[in-house]
């Protein structure tokens, strides 16, 4: 009986396996695909575009192509992928501040929730809730208190209004019942300086961002926007472990526009995915400081919703 | 020292010399090309980087920074057309006297100013870059925002006869800065729905309009006038066409003047080069006895914004190396590269990889040193684009400026921009309206707003903010002097002309 069961079930598996493999192989791109990034050449999500697609590309007949269009952090490409045929042939870097944080701040020309159809996720990157060294805090609660006490006084930098980060220290002050003060820059960089400086008191970043200085001991994390805490930093706790439900981050990944054929989403997520598990992908990844991390199409779609939504309980477009 | 040595004797080694002169070679044609940024050359030769050792990868790209930073001044010059933000303020003079037949004494100077300006930059970088870096963090918004305001006095410098047209064209630079998301709350301003404007009006574009296509539609209004013949430049004038003993004797002020602010404004994060560029020109000219001869063809123009935009270079690897903050978008992708070959820039960078510092430094002497051998070789047969018939190059021309401006962002907009940014410096120039000031107050808005905005949100709106510091004050007070020497020059009957 047993037997029979694991034969049917390997009988089901193979059937299942080769009609999986009828599936992708049902559609074989025809012209080149591009990949479009919504920032400048050489930022971190050119760079997994590029590191993808050129990992990729052995695998795949047609040229992949990264196209840059820089411009609203990032939204105008989600905007020109939004507006392209659903056909394989267009798709953008998704997961940044264009698809889960801006659409909650402002009017945009597409809804995350349903103009795009996600292919899979490759990286995360997490965002920690950073002090100078040498702040009178000690955790995070501390830092709570005190804006408690003194409402309005404490402030906090971004990397821009309406960007992932900002969102964070929003939904942050809303679950905390706190209020900050908030200075926007623009990017992460002079948000670094302005920490640094003292001109502010805390400051969402990617680790990256503030390697240099945490190794220097000149800054602290208080906690880490995650569901998890991280590998590498694993003494700073999540927000989640100290009381407030919030899981936002960057997640890159592919995604195009709503409505692509499943054969195609099949084909493209299968030869990406074959690619983000190569040693060659691997070790692009570990030089460039990115943080792998999988979700199929669907699961990667959920992931971006559900931190959009997260956000949009807190604010509303303007 | 003995680390030193053994840092230039690698970097003496034939394959790194020839990264650094492929990057050099490279750098300057990108920069000279208005539309490719060095900050995007710089980006697509990361990737070759990734097999390259840590001293060949460093000089590749050193060398297209500080080449491409120089070579944006040839395009300037001999066709006003600036190749990037950072040689507007080299067409003032540049072109005029490229106009006059004297190309190559321009283009000479031009890189002699560089030169010098990399290299103080580099020394300033050597000397003092840790100690620099923790200066720089001192300027919080109030800081900042009180530079900014000093910086917008040099529309009044930059304004030429009529006051009134120079603010009028600031005014017209601030306003179409104003367009795009607002900084602190991310509303959309004045974008009447389109898309592509939510990041205002790009910089690049508006550049390439006011300059170089503006100076097509007069040159072809010259055509017009003169029944089908395009006006021919001087030809080139053996005698003027040299640097003398005199342009050097008054160009050293306004270089030495000019590496100071680079470096200084270099160190700051988020400013930029073009800025540096307007600065040093302007001050030079407030500076000099003879304001008139700006915008006529004044070598020291040339050679002060020149010496300003590659002071910066080092300027900004300041903070990069001491502190992993990247001042613009070139050190933002160094960044990168600096961790590719597995070291992070910061504090502890000069523990841990002394090398690497050293080979940033002598780097950025050697990029220098090559930018300037390269440029003597190259200058003469430059100058004979001037010598192509200008039925033939203002064509060609224009499709660069067209696609270059597209390439900017890979966005059609952008090109409607350039465009349009072309008509307006035509209907300025009819009306005598200069163009700097709205440009300098364009480039000066953003900056200013945001941070006026954060400085007033972290005082809760408490305006004695800007006088809080000794910075700020000091700023504040160096603004209101400059107004009122503008003001007391033209009372005595010699104000500040421009063209």
């Amino acid at each position: 009986m047993s037997t029979l069961r694991v034969l049917f079930s390997a009988a089901a598996l193979i059937a299942t396996l080769i009609v999986g493999a009828a599936d992708a192989s049902a559609w074989e791109p025809k012209q080149p695909i591009s990949i479009v990034v919504g920032f400048s050449p050489g930022g971190g999500t050119d760079i997994i575009a590029r590191h993808i697609a050129s990992t990729a590309q052995p695998t795949i007949p047609v040229p992949i192509v990264v196209l840059n269009k820089a411009g609203a952090s990032g939204a105008i490409a989600a905007e020109t992928v939004k507006n392209a045929k659903p056909d394989g042939y267009t798709m953008f870097v998704a997961g940044g501040s264009e698809s889960v944080s801006i659409g909650n701040h402002r009017k945009l020309p597409y809804d995350v929730r349903k103009d795009f159809t996600g292919i899979l996720q490759i990286t995360r990157q997490r965002v920690f809730l950073t002090v100078k060294a040498d702040a009178r805090w000690k955790t995070l609660a501390d830092m709570v208190a005190e804006a408690k006490a003194n409402p309005g006084k404490l402030s906090f930098a971004s990397a821009g209004a309406g960007s992932s980060y900002h969102s964070i220290m929003l939904v942050l002050q809303k679950l905390a019942a706190v209020e900050m003060k908030h200075l926007p820059y623009q990017g992460g960089a002079p948000a670094v300086a302005a920490l640094l400086g003292g001109h502010v008191d805390v400051s969402p970043h990617n680790p990256e961002e503030t390697q240099a200085m945490y190794d220097a001991g000149r800054v602290r994390y208080l906690a880490v926007a995650s569901d998890t805490r991280s590998p590498i930093l694993p003494d700073v706790p999540t927000l989640r472990e100290a009381g407030y439900d919030i899981y936002i981050e960057n997640i890159k990944g592919l995604a195009g526009p709503a409505g692509m054929p499943q054969d195609v989403v099949a084909y493209l997520h299968d030869k990406f995915k074959a690619a983000m598990e190569s040693d060659t992908f691997k070790r692009l990844a570990a030089q460039a400081n990115l943080e792998l991390q999988y979700r199929g199409g669907k699961d990667y779609m959920d992931a971006m919703v559900a931190m959009f939504n997260q956000i949009g309980k807190v604010v509303s477009p303007q | 020292m003995a680390l030193v040595l053994q840092t230039l004797l690698n970097i003496a080694e034939p394959l790194n010399l020839l990264a650094l002169m492929i990057g050099v070679i490279g750098g300057m044609i990108v920069g000279a090309i208005p539309g490719m940024t060095v900050t995007m050359a710089v980006a697509l030769s990361v990737p070759f980087t990734i097999s390259m050792g840590p001293t060949p990868s460093l000089l590749l790209l050193l060398g297209i920074y500080c080449a491409g930073t120089y070579g944006g001044s040839i395009s300037a010059i001999l066709l006003n057309a600036p190749g990037t933000p950072a040689n507007a303020a080299t067409v003032f003079d540049g072109y005029e006297l490229a106009k006059q037949g004297k190309a190559y004494k321009a283009l000479l100077m031009a890189i002699i100013a560089s030169v010098y300006g990399g290299l103080f930059s580099a020394l300033v970088l050597i000397v003092v870059a840790s100690g620099l870096a923790e200066v720089a963090l001192r300027f919080g918004p109030a800081e900042i925002a009180m530079l900014v305001v000093f910086s917008l006095t040099v529309v009044g410098v930059l304004s030429g006869e009529s006051m009134a047209k120079g603010l009028l064209a600031a005014a017209i630079g601030m306003g179409m800065a104003t367009v795009g998301t607002d900084p602190m709350v991310g509303t959309p301003r004045f974008t009447f729905g389109i898309f592509d404007l939510y990041d205002g009006f790009a910089y690049i574009p508006l550049l390439i309009g006011l300059f170089a296509l503006n100076e097509m539609f007069v040159q072809a209004e010259g055509a017009f006038r003169t029944g089908g013949a395009i006006l021919p430049l001087k030809g080139a004038d053996p005698e003027g066409n040299r640097v003398t003993g005199e342009d050097l004797r008054r160009s050293l002020v306004p270089m030495i003047r000019s590496g100071f602010l680079g470096v200084f404004i270099g160190i700051l994060p988020g400013l930029g080069s073009a800025i540096a560029t307007f600065l040093g020109y302007a001050e030079t000219k407030r500076a000099s006895k003879e304001p008139e001869r700006f915008g006529k063809g004044a070598i020291e123009g040339v050679a002060a914004s020149e010496a300003a935009n590659n002071a910066v270079t080092g300027g900004a690897l300041v903070p990069l190396l001491a502190l992993s903050i990247p001042g613009d978008g070139v050190t933002a992708i160094m960044l990168g590269a600096f961790l590719i070959q597995g070291v992070t820039p910061g504090p502890l960078i000069f523990i841990r990889n002394p090398e690497i510092v050293d080979t940033v430094y002598l780097g950025v002497i050697a990029a220098n040193v090559m930018m300037g051998v390269v440029a003597l070789f190259a200058l003469k047969p430059m100058t004979a684009v001037l010598k192509v018939p200008k039925v033939v190059l203002y064509p060609v021309v224009l499709m660069i400026c067209v696609a270059g401006s597209y390439a900017i962002r890979n966005n059609l907009f952008d090109v409607f921009v350039m465009l349009g940014a072309g008509v307006l410096g035509y209907g300025l120039r009819l009306f005598s309206v200069p163009v700097p000031p709205l440009l300098i107050a364009f480039i000066l808005t953003r900056p200013l707003e945001e941070s006026m905005r954060q400085a007033l949100v972290s005082s809760e709106g408490d305006p004695l903010v800007f006088l809080s510091s000794p910075i700020s004050t000091a700023f504040a007070l160096l603004a209101v002097a400059a107004v009122l020497y503008t003001g007391w020059r033209a009372r005595r009957g010699r104000p500040l002309p421009t063209e």
